[in-house]
Order: structure tokens, then C-alpha cells, then sequence
């Protein structure tokens, strides 16, 4: 690799950025939060303590937003991850005491099986994937509901998931590390992930390209279920091996804010799981920021919900073209 | 041969029959299994859970009929209540039209997210019901509100021959919701967008403007809607639950109007209310509690959702 000389340097490093920013338009959001907090909270922002904080509130969404920012990219939608974790983790409780240790890997199993029983029926059925994946989950919490008696169920022995390695580090973020990585791999550097693109920007013209795009489709869902079955394993036990038993409509949106204000339209063909770690981020840090501040904090959600709507604004930009519904 | 023109006429009319059998098949199960079902009293409870239903459902049915979806209503029915039960004190009757016209309002908000900055329905709206939920939450501060006022009470529990007065309203808004359907230039407009949005645009009306009206005219019905709930049960908290929202899309498409759009409306969501409300309140009465209820009804979402849909007509769908 060749060094660019003195003169050079500080013009390539710039151009860089402005590329990043082109790109990423939501890194300037960060910076100005983290600079605009770190400034408003000289004792409180920058502190390991809380730094450790968002790490760990940044790893619940971005265990969520994973799978679904890969359907995303095809223009479906995928809001049956809280459910997965939900039932998976009730499922868990009772397969405990005749199974053992082995029975984590239900959750997994669920979330495979989830996912590849909704692409079927979305392929082939073609149901608009938001009502079908919303009533899964809907079915998942009921399920949920009446296996665990309607009280919250934990579940002990999973505890060296979580066992702390270096300290302020959550080990659930090392954990989440190698699946953001897989993620971003299969999206980037794959002929599946190259496909999901295509059938994302131009469904038609990918089937016409002599792509199988029903297969493809299935197996985006399926992916999605593996991801965010791997990440409730962590998550699961990142809440201490219990699951709560009543949906709650925050838990399934912010993994979509953190997808929309990634910049991965929900119209699919570009974007991705890279760009859902930078939103997932960012929301954190806005989150964490909010709650040190003096707002109300009921007032929270009601900022959630502008910031969503904002951020699907800016991202549905220049889609003028496609039809919507 | 008298069976041909018979099965003939059966499959033309498949989606009008289909509800109406089911809905018969309910009665006599929980009559069987429950003899007090059909009873003066269980009468009452059945129309008691079936008329705010109705009207929100209404308002839906529209969006649903042009091929979109609005997510808000149930937030929009939870904040037109809650203004109510909050204000009714300070401002007195004067609320219900300013419950009516901020739900009108959110609706506008809604239509202009879906037609101008061409964001899809369904997001757009999720958005909208995030917003309305942290407002709801922020005014009541999450605490139970009781309703004492007798004048607005009145509006939904005066009986008038042996019925109270929610359902006469939810009757009255039903009969409207079909004429505009049906016999009005803006509801053939809504079917013309639902089933073809660029050819109604190409035969020259205002889509756009349409479309904004018809999600003005959804949250309207929500607001109208929330009124009567907070009148009937006089009383509520902002925990009504997300998941509620799936009994009263099931309930739109188990009356047969498709999710793609252009086929259905209101006339059949009546039935499609009585079906899920009914199972609800049958369900209620043997002692089952909400979590299966919300099981059956995701199943019912996802198996009408899928009967109804036209696939000769659309190519992809997302």
C-alpha cells in the first residue's frame, strides 16, 4: 500500500470522511449526540459506567434488528423476533427438567423453524409479510402466555453465557461481535447476499435475471430467524434467563427505529445490517442521553416515535418511482 | 342438472356465504356448550362488545379497501378516551369535538406521511401510533382514570328498546360507512385506488387527496370510537395492549375485503366484527382468558388474510 506524502494526507483523510458521511449520513447525528451530551453531562456521559451502559442496552437492539435488517434489504418485514424470544425462552423453562442444558438450543431451532414456515407462506401465498409476521408474533405472545400461566418464568444454569471477562466490557457485546460479523459476511460477500439485493431494488427484473427469487426469499426469512434465534440465546440470558410474558409495544420497535435510522430503506435494495449497527448506536446513545437529561420520562416514547418517523422520512427519500401501499 | 348452477352460484359468492356460515356455526357451538349465550342478557353482552369494535372497524375497512393499512387506530381510540375522561371536568361536553378533531388531525398526519412523502402505510402509521401512545402516556402518567360525568355517560348507555344507545350508533355509523361506499363518487374512488392505483390516477382524479381523506376519515371513526368506549366502560387505562390491533384488522378481513384492496367494504366488515367479537365474548363466557384468545385470533388473521386475496392480479407483494 502506498503512504500518501504530507501535503496529501490531510485532503485524503478528509475525502474519506465526506465519502463516510455520504454513505453513513447518520454518523454526523452520532457525533453531534455524542458531543452534544458529552458537553451537557461533563461527570455523567463519558464515564465507564455508563459507556458500559449502552454497550449493554446497544447489544439487546442489535441482537433484534439483525435478522430483520436482512429482510429489510428484500422490502419485506420480519416483526416476529420479540415473539421468538418470547415463547423460546418459555419453551426453555419447560423443556428444562427432562432435557437439560441442551434445551437452550430451542430457541434456535424456533427461530429457524419460524422463519422458514413465515417465507413459505409469504412466497407463497404472497401475504404482505408485516400482517403475516405481526400476527405470528401476536400468536408467539398468546403461546407465551398460556404455557407460562401468565408470570414470568427464570430459568438457572446459563449464567456462564454472561460470566464478565474484562471488566466494562458486557460479554454479551464480545458475544455479539462474530454474529454481527457472520451477518455482515453473508450480506456482503456472498451470492446470497448479492441476490437479496437484487430482489430488493427490482423484484421483477431479478426473477426476468433468472433469479429464484420465492427461494430466496424463504431462505432471507430464514436467515433472519437463525439470527435473531442465536441473538435471544444471549439476550435471553442477558435478562437474567427469563422472559416477560405481556408484549410490549417499545420491544418491538426499536429494533425497527434502529433499522430505519441506519439508512436501510424500508423499501428494500440497499443498506444492510452494517448500516443497522451504526442506527442501533445511535439510538442507544440518544436513549442513554434522554434519560440522564431532566425530561420527563414519559415524554421518551413520544421522542422515539418522531425520531421514527423522521428517520423513515429521510430514508424513503428518492423512492418516488416505486409503487407503495 | 340442478347442482352445477348451484355450486356455480356458491363459489361466486363464496365471500359472503363463507362469514355468514361461520358466524352461524359460532352461535350454535356456544349456544350448545352455553344456553345463557343467546339470552336477553348475553344479548346485551354481545352487543356491548361488538359496537365500538364496529365503528373503529369501519374506519379501517376504508384503508384496508385502498390497499393500505393503518396501524394507528387502536392508539387513536385509546387517546380520543383518554382526552375525555381528562378533560370532561374543564371543558365539558366541548371535548368530544376535540377528541374528534385531533384523532382527524393524526389522521391528516397519517394521510400526508402515505401520500405525499411516500412513506409506506403501514410504517408511516406505526410511527404515528408510537407518537400517540407517548402522548397518551405522558397526559395520564400511566394511572387509571374514571369517568363521572352522567351527560356523556348517557351517550352510550341509555337503553332505547331494551338496547343501549352504543349500538344504535354503531348501526348509524355502519349504514353511513356503506352509502359512502357504495353510492357516493368517493367511495368508488377508494375501490378504483385499491384496485388500480395508477389507473385511477391516469383516469384523473386526485389520488393523493384521496388518499389523505381517507385516512382523515379512519381517524375519525377511531375518535368517534374511543368517545363511545370511554362513555360505555367509564373508565380505562392507557394498558389496553398492542396486541390488540389484531383482532380488529382479523375482524376487516374475516368480513372478506381483501388486503390488496379493491374488493370488500364495509357492508361486510359487520359481519366479520360479529364473527370476532362473538368468538371473543363466547371465549370469555367458558373462562378462557385473553392469551388464547390472542392465539385464535393471529390464526384467523393469517387464514383469511391469505383466502381473501386475489393472486391472478398482483405480480409481487412485499
Amino acid at each position: 500500500m502506498k503512504i500518501p506524502n504530507k501535503k496529501k494526507l490531510i485532503p485524503s483523510i478528509i475525502s474519506v470522511i465526506i465519502q463516510t458521511i455520504k454513505i453513513y449520513p447518520v454518523t454526523l447525528f452520532l457525533f453531534a449526540l455524542v458531543v452534544l451530551f458529552a458537553s451537557l453531562y461533563p461527570g455523567k456521559f463519558l464515564t465507564p459506567l455508563n459507556l458500559s451502559t449502552i454497550l449493554r442496552q446497544f447489544v439487546s437492539l442489535m441482537l433484534f434488528a439483525l435478522g430483520p435488517s436482512i429482510v429489510v434489504v428484500t422490502g419485506s418485514l420480519d416483526l416476529s423476533y420479540v415473539g421468538i424470544w418470547m415463547l423460546g425462552g418459555i419453551l426453555v423453562w419447560v423443556l428444562m427438567p427432562t432435557l437439560g442444558m441442551v434445551s437452550i438450543l430451542v430457541i434456535p431451532l424456533l427461530g429457524l423453524a419460524t422463519g422458514f414456515i413465515v417465507g413459505v407462506i409469504q412466497a407463497k401465498a404472497k401475504i404482505p409479510s408485516f400482517i403475516l409476521t405481526l400476527s405470528v408474533l401476536v400468536i408467539y405472545c398468546g403461546l407465551t402466555g398460556i404455557i407460562s400461566g401468565g408470570i414470568s418464568r427464570s430459568v438457572r444454569g446459563y449464567e456462564f453465557i454472561t460470566r464478565r471477562w474484562i471488566p466494562y466490557i458486557p460479554t454479551a457485546f464480545l458475544w455479539t461481535i462474530p454474529i454481527i460479523i457472520a451477518a455482515v459476511f453473508i450480506m456482503k460477500y456472498t451470492k446470497i447476499g448479492i441476490y437479496l439485493y437484487a430482489i430488493g431494488s427490482n423484484e421483477e427484473g431479478a426473477r426476468l435475471a433468472g433469479i429464484n427469487v420465492d427461494n430466496y426469499k424463504i431462505l432471507a426469512f430464514t436467515i433472519s430467524g437463525l439470527f435473531t434465534g442465536i441473538g435471544s440465546v444471549i439476550y435471553f440470558q442477558n435478562q437474567g434467563g427469563s422472559v416477560p410474558v405481556v408484549l410490549n409495544l417499545n420491544t418491538m420497535v426499536w429494533p425497527l427505529v434502529a433499522i430505519v435510522l441506519g439508512g436501510t430503506p424500508l423499501t428494500g435494495g440497499s443498506g444492510g445490517p452494517q448500516k443497522t449497527i451504526l442506527g442501533a448506536l445511535t439510538f442507544t446513545v440518544l436513549f442513554r442521553g434522554l434519560t440522564l437529561s431532566f425530561i420527563d420520562p414519559t415524554m421518551i416514547q413520544l421522542i422515539t416515535g418522531l425520531l421514527l418517523i423522521a428517520s423513515i422520512v429521510a430514508s424513503s427519500r428518492g423512492s418516488k418511482g416505486v409503487m407503495i401501499t | 342438472m340442478i347442482v352445477k348452477p348451484f355450486s356455480e352460484w356458491f363459489r361466486k359468492n363464496m365471500s359472503i356465504i363463507g362469514p355468514i356460515l361461520i358466524t352461524i356455526v359460532i352461535i350454535v357451538i356456544f349456544q350448545l356448550i352455553n344456553p345463557l349465550f343467546l339470552r336477553y342478557q348475553g344479548i346485551i353482552t354481545l352487543v356491548y362488545a361488538m359496537s365500538y369494535f364496529l365503528i373503529a372497524a369501519c374506519g379501517l375497512t376504508f384503508v384496508i379497501m385502498m390497499g393500505s393499512f393503518d396501524f394507528s387506530v387502536l392508539s387513536l381510540v385509546k387517546l380520543a378516551a383518554l382526552l375525555c375522561v381528562l378533560y370532561i371536568d374543564k371543558i365539558g361536553l366541548w371535548v368530544i369535538p376535540l377528541a374528534l378533531s385531533i384523532c382527524v388531525g393524526f389522521g391528516f398526519i397519517n394521510g400526508l406521511l402515505f401520500a405525499k412523502l411516500k412513506v409506506p402505510s403501514f410504517m408511516a402509521t406505526l410511527g404515528v401510533s408510537v407518537v400517540v401512545e407517548g402522548i397518551a402516556l405522558y397526559l395520564s402518567k400511566g394511572f387509571l382514570h374514571i369517568m363521572s360525568n352522567r351527560t356523556f355517560r348517557a351517550l352510550s348507555v341509555t337503553f332505547i328498546m331494551r338496547l343501549p344507545s352504543i349500538f344504535y350508533w354503531a348501526i348509524g355509523v355502519w349504514i353511513i360507512c356503506t352509502f359512502i361506499a357504495i353510492w357516493t363518487p368517493f367511495g368508488r374512488r377508494i375501490y378504483a385506488i385499491g384496485g388500480n392505483p395508477i389507473g385511477a390516477m391516469l383516469s384523473g382524479f386526485n389520488v393523493e387527496n384521496n388518499r389523505i381523506y381517507v385516512f382523515m376519515l379512519s381517524g375519525f371513526f377511531a375518535g368517534l370510537a374511543g368517545i363511545l368506549y370511554m362513555a360505555q366502560f367509564g373508565g380505562g387505562s392507557i394498558e389496553m395492549g398492542a396486541d390488540m390491533m389484531i383482532p380488529l384488522f382479523a375482524s376487516v378481513v374475516a368480513g372478506g375485503t381483501a388486503l390488496t384492496g379493491g374488493v370488500g367494504g364495509p357492508q361486510r366488515t359487520l359481519l366479520g366484527v360479529i364473527i370476532i367479537t362473538w368468538i371473543q365474548a363466547g371465549l370469555l363466557m367458558l373462562g378462557f382468558g385473553r392469551s388464547i384468545q390472542i392465539v385464535i385470533f393471529g390464526f384467523i388473521a393469517i387464514v383469511m388474510g391469505i383466502s381473501t386475496i386475489d393472486r391472478r392480479r398482483i405480480k409481487i407483494i412485499k
